[in-house]
């Protein structure tokens, strides 16, 4: 029946033996190494940094007269009559385009106020009478903590608003029995000088969930 | 009656015999399969705890359930955070339904509304979510496939686009809340649209249900560093949510039942953005809804009656 001849003795059963012992340490190595890492690892996450804290910030980016007052900080800006003398206007020059020269005493300011010239005069808010005070073209005199009534004077239909609410950066508590409405003045973001909203770097964008090889297209960047 | 082989016979005497080798193997490999299925288990070591998993429904929970509920959640945070959580089981107030009204005149699509959110909300930093996304549209069209939400210039905004952040809108007649199978996410008296998460199976059948992208999914075990997380919590609102669950804008929740505005609006730095009630006459959002040109709830012809109002100055 068995034709096949008997393999010689020694030599298959050692080779036997060895294939039998190299399985066995290799499933043992390979439990060994489930066991002391065996979880299943997924592929790396992206690393998304941190947005930067001054992207979470609430407070506005402008101080008023009435922030410097509250917080008792230097007002020797607005010390007028330290520099110029009472009862003598100070003169406004112009170049030869009609635009406003600005002295070098008040180079800290800009001068953007609308796309007209006429709107970069000194005497159109300030008093030339009185320094220290505005004048609103109806010719009502306000101090300097008092400024919505005098941009009111030319912007109606957004104090209407600022005064119902609806114009402006509120914070606090909607709810006015609980506690407070955080209120602020114009001139907390708008620079009275040039008002527009200056333009900024805007916050990260959402990132993709997976890792992805090409930068992101950016389409539509600033023309 | 033939003589057993000599091959059989040495190996079953001496080396293993084919068979028993086959069914060691086997057995050990099954062993190693059974192991490696289970493995999932060693993570899970302080993810459900015997409480979270008896935790009755939302509107079964008595207030003395409720109690041990929120002990058991300040628990939980401590330990994964180290961080005593402040965490309120906030209700609906009396006579206040809440209006969001977003002015697109003044967005300028600077996103600091989206981090806000995820800084007040304790929102998931990698992988990210984020409740708000800002769409960046050209002038002229109101035309949402032209949107860009990726947009990073150098500054912003860009002349030739007006920006439009989207969030829950809070709808009269929430699609997600008609499709939730195990009624995880309800519409509360205030209009706000809230989810258990501790009730949420993660079907994520709400999510494709939202016609606004408004719902998030947790794919991973969110992840916050320890420094940033927001202590003042509430059930339905802003305590940390686990894998599985889906989460999304709740009107931060933990501030406005106490009286206080949202964190998008408080950090929304030109005023773009107002909140109250709009059963109140005297309220930003009734002067708004009244007096100025508000143009649009987003998809407004498919019904779902939003509480977010997108209006223009002027």
């Amino acid at each position: 029946m068995d034709h096949r001849a008997p393999p010689p003795a020694g030599s298959s059963d050692r080779r036997t033996n060895l294939w039998l012992a190299g399985l066995t340490i290799g499933f043992l190595a390979m439990t060994a190494l489930f066991l002391s890492d065996g979880r299943s690892h997924a592929a790396p996450k992206p690393g998304i940094p941190p947005v930067d804290a001054k992207f979470l910030e609430t407070t506005p980016w402008r101080q008023t007269y009435t922030d410097l007052v509250k917080a008792k900080e230097d007002l020797s800006d607005y010390d007028c009559y330290s520099c110029h003398e009472k009862n003598k206007p100070p003169p406004i020059r112009f170049d030869a385009n009609h635009k406003i020269l600005i002295p070098k005493e008040h180079k800290n300011i800009v001068m953007g106020h609308g796309s007209h010239d006429r709107n970069d005069l000194c005497y159109n808010c300030h008093n030339e009478q009185n320094l220290v005070t505005f004048q609103v073209r109806d010719g009502r005199e306000l101090k300097f903590d008092n400024l919505p009534p005098l941009c009111g004077s030319c912007h109606g239909p957004t104090y209407r608003d600022w005064e119902a609410g609806a114009h402006g950066r509120t914070g606090g508590f909607w709810d006015r029995s609980k506690g407070e409405a955080q209120r602020l003045s114009c001139a907390n973001c708008h620079d009275p000088h040039a008002p527009h909203i200056p333009t900024r770097p805007p916050a990260p964008g959402p990132h993709p969930l997976h890792a992805v090889d090409a930068a992101p297209a950016q389409p539509n960047s600033a023309p | 009656m033939s003589l057993p082989s000599p091959l059989l016979d040495k190996t079953s005497d001496r080396a293993m015999s084919r068979r028993s080798f086959l069914r060691g193997t086997a057995a050990f490999g099954g062993l190693t399969a059974l192991a490696a299925s289970l493995s999932p288990l060693r993570e899970l070591s302080d993810f459900t705890s015997t409480d979270q998993f008896l935790q009755k429904y939302y509107k079964e929970l008595t207030p003395d359930d409720m109690t041990k509920v929120i002990k058991r959640i300040e628990g939980d945070v401590q330990r994964q955070y180290g961080i005593r959580p402040h965490v309120r089981d906030l209700k609906p107030m009396d006579g206040v339904e809440f209006v969001y009204c977003l002015n697109l005149t003044r967005c300028i699509g600077c996103r600091k509304c989206v981090h806000a959110c995820v800084a007040e909300n304790n929102q998931s930093r990698n992988p990210e979510i984020q409740y708000i996304r800002v769409l960046k549209l050209p002038h002229g069209s109101l035309d949402l496939e032209k949107a860009d939400h990726t947009y990073a210039p150098e500054s912003v905004p860009e002349k030739g686009f007006f920006y439009m952040p989207v969030q829950c809108q809070q709808c009269k007649n929430p699609p997600c809340v008609k499709v939730c199978p195990v009624n995880a996410t309800w519409q509360e008296s205030d209009g706000i649209t809230v989810i258990d998460y501790d009730w949420c199976i993660g079907c994520r059948y709400c999510e494709a249900a939202c016609p606004y992208f408004a719902r998030r999914f947790n794919f991973a075990q969110p992840e916050i560093p320890k420094d940033k997380i927001n202590p003042d919590m509430a059930y339905l609102g802003n305590r940390p949510r686990k894998m599985g669950v889906m989460e999304k804008c709740h009107f931060c929740i933990q501030r406005t039942r106490v009286g206080r505005y949202p964190a998008c609006l408080e950090v929304c730095p030109v005023g773009a953005r107002k909140f109250g009630n709009i059963l109140d006459p005297e309220s930003e959002v009734s002067y708004i809804l009244r007096e100025k040109r508000v143009f649009i709830q987003l998809k407004e012809e498919i019904g779902t009656s939003p509480r977010f109002f997108y209006y223009f100055d002027k």
